[in-house]
């Protein structure tokens, strides 16, 4: 208690400090994964990429990245447990942004394929388990979250697919691709837009002190699909069918159009990627934040300080801003691979995983689940080549950052604890 | 800082370097009818220069084939069976392979080609270089097929492509029938040992046209999977 007195306001900074790194940190890096597929498939410039970025992962962040920062900041550990000595929580909360944020960083250096989520996941468990208790570790919830883990790549895989094969057999594979595509690609728009503002509406904007029910949700949420879809039309009504030679072999334009229908889907992912990510960053520090400003009392019914996710959200965009273009520009080169009617289907398919994993509170890895989602329209036989090579080191990752993750958080955890008592 | 995203998990489609392969191979099947020709002439300073170029090719090929093997590693998960693409390439680089025998041989023995059959003979060489060309269109082709997954226009435009060379590759059939006729005609005034090698010329040319029609149904093999 009395540590929480003494040093309140200066652990609050260090807080603030330590999450809003984390989500520059997450901002530099992982936005390349949602905006690079759209800078490869010249859907976007670099700078058109960066702009959409900063909105969507704002937005994003801000408006539906509640549901995964509560589970984060009290999902995990029973806070009550530790209504005797709050500063362990705090200690916790700081040793575990150290601990992710510092693996991060040697896993960037070393080019592992590491996941902000699970780096977090990972620290928390650890510290509770070890540093406080393994009884403080809600394991129901902690098997649901890993359980999201294994069920979210397979599910955007098997959404992917079925994009693709509809693609496939209502576009690609008929008489007139070119046609076709003007004709379907506006619904695929809307199911963009259905997608995301129904789960935003259904779970995200409790905070802002909107709650709607089922059927208002539904209403609206098609009202803004077909919003988005008319956009669409607007928009795909200038593209004209022009072919493109390479060598002897000419090209149909329709790639064209699902370059039109790859801005959504970015948009799409730019927000998805916001609102499940940014908790990585925000959530521990809810908790900390929670504990000081009520003078040491683990209130867990109190609501989230709304500046949080602001302070999430600026801590993405800052990031991106600064670094991201150079990771986007490096990422969307390496795929050239990837026509846009392919990035799209794998793209739409992981933003609709993670954002249902928004809507449900289950911090998801926002990179496992494209690649799901990429394998899915390999699958389809949509890609010439997929290294499962590359799959096979990201699940060692996967396994590998769990217990590194929880080791350092439980080493800055009692260094943390041996400072401060 | 490296950073490993979702993206490292798609690799270089192996169809590049087997499209820059086949476009190898068009172009020694066509530095053959140069060197054929300076062989009718009996320029033999030419030929050698020809030589020179088919064998570069040839390298060329080797390396490419090498690449797409490269390309091919065991984790690679492929939208067609690897066997099919290294058949592909095996076939296909034995055209190459073959233009440098046969520049080989006629180099080596100074070869004349009698001048009763020196036309027919060309025209034969020709119709090979139409066909390889045929099969590199194939080749090429391929990109399309995988833009349209394999279905629709794209599936029946190579099949289209595979006909044609079905039936350039009949044609050539019937012509290296006629040639040999020809040269069956005056074999008695020539030189026996020559002779023999003559035919053994005219069967490599028209392995040159049965292997790039090969490269074909092995395509339409992938693309019918």
């Amino acid at each position: 208690m009395e540590v929480i007195a003494l040093y309140g306001p200066y652990l609050l900074i260090a807080g603030c400090i330590f999450g809003f790194f984390m989500a520059w940190g997450i901002g530099a890096n992982d936005v390349a994964n949602a905006m690079g597929p759209s800078v490869g498939a010249k859907a976007l410039t670099l700078a058109q990429a960066i702009l959409v970025a900063c909105i969507f992962e704002f937005a994003g962040a801000y408006l539906a990245g509640g549901e995964v920062t509560s589970t984060i900041r009290k999902g995990i550990i029973d806070p009550v447990l530790l209504a005797d000595s709050p500063e362990l929580l705090v200690f916790g909360m700081m040793a575990s942004l150290l601990a992710a944020g510092v693996w991060l960083i040697i896993a960037s250096f070393k080019g592992w394929p590491v996941s902000t989520t699970h780096s977090i996941v990972g620290a928390i468990v650890g510290f509770a388990a070890v540093g406080i208790g393994v009884e403080s570790v809600n394991w129901s919830k902690v098997g649901s979250i890993v359980s999201s883990w294994v069920i979210s790549p397979i599910m955007a895989g098997v959404i992917s697919y079925l994009i693709f094969k509809s693609v496939q057999n209502l576009i690609l594979n008929t008489k007139d691709p070119f046609d076709n595509a003007k004709k379907y690609v506006p619904g695929y728009i809307f199911l963009v837009g259905f997608i995301i503002s129904m789960v935003t509406l259904l779970k995200g904007l409790k905070h802002v002190g909107l709650t709607l029910n089922f059927q208002e949700s539904l209403t609206y949420s098609i009202f803004i699909g077909i919003v988005i879809a008319l956009l669409g039309s607007l928009i795909l009504r200038r593209v004209e069918n022009t072919y493109e030679k390479r060598g002897d072999v000419v090209f149909d334009g329709v790639e064209k159009v699902f370059g039109v229908l790859m801005v959504f889907t970015a948009c799409a992912m730019a927000f998805a990627h916001g609102s499940n990510d940014v908790a990585n960053a925000v959530g521990p520090l809810a908790a900390i934040v929670s504990v000081i400003q009520s003078g040491g009392e683990i209130a867990s019914k109190s609501t989230m300080p709304w500046w949080i996710l602001l302070l999430g959200g600026v801590g993405i965009v800052s990031g991106l801003a600064m670094l991201g273009y150079r990771v986007i520009e490096t990422v969307g080169r390496n795929i050239t691979e990837l026509t846009p009617s392919r990035g799209f289907a794998a793209v739409l398919a992981a933003a609709a995983t993670v954002v249902l994993g928004s809507g449900t509170g289950l911090p998801l890895s926002t990179t496992h689940t494209l690649v799901g989602a990429v394998l899915g329209v390999g699958l389809a036989r949509g890609i010439s080549a997929i290294d499962l090579g590359v799959v096979g080191r990201i699940i060692v990752s996967w396994v590998v950052t769990l217990p590194v993750g929880a080791g350092l958080s439980i080493l800055f955890f009692f260094t943390l604890k041996g400072i401060f008592s | 800082m490296k950073v490993t995203g979702f993206t490292d998990i798609i690799k270089k489609s192996p169809f590049g370097p087997i499209r820059a392969h086949m476009l190898v191979s068009k172009a020694s099947v066509d530095e053959l009818i140069t060197f054929l020709k300076s062989a009718i002439d009996s320029d033999w300073n030419e030929a050698v220069k020809s030589r020179k170029v088919i064998s570069d090719l040839e390298n060329q090929a080797d390396t490419l084939k090498a690449e797409t093997r490269g390309l091919l590693t065991k984790s690679l998960f492929l939208a067609v069976p690897r066997e099919d693409i290294l058949d592909l390439i095996k076939l296909a680089d034995d055209i190459p392979n073959t233009v440098k025998d046969i520049s080989g041989l006629m180099i080596g023995r100074q070869m004349e080609i009698p001048a009763k059959i020196s036309s027919s003979f060309l025209h034969f060489a020709k119709e090979a270089a139409v066909i390889s060309d045929a099969a590199s269109e194939a080749v090429n082709y391929i990109d399309e097929l995988f833009q349209f997954s394999f279905g629709g226009n794209a599936a029946i435009k190579m099949q289209q492509l595979i006909e044609k060379l079905d039936s350039l590759e009949n044609k050539n059939d019937q012509t290296e029938i006629n040639l040999r006729a020809e040269l069956f005609a005056i074999e008695k005034d020539l030189p026996p040992v020559n002779v023999i090698f003559l035919y053994d010329v005219i069967n490599k040319i028209g392995e040159l046209s049965d292997r790039a029609e090969q490269v074909g149904h092995r395509i339409s093999l992938i693309a019918s999977r």
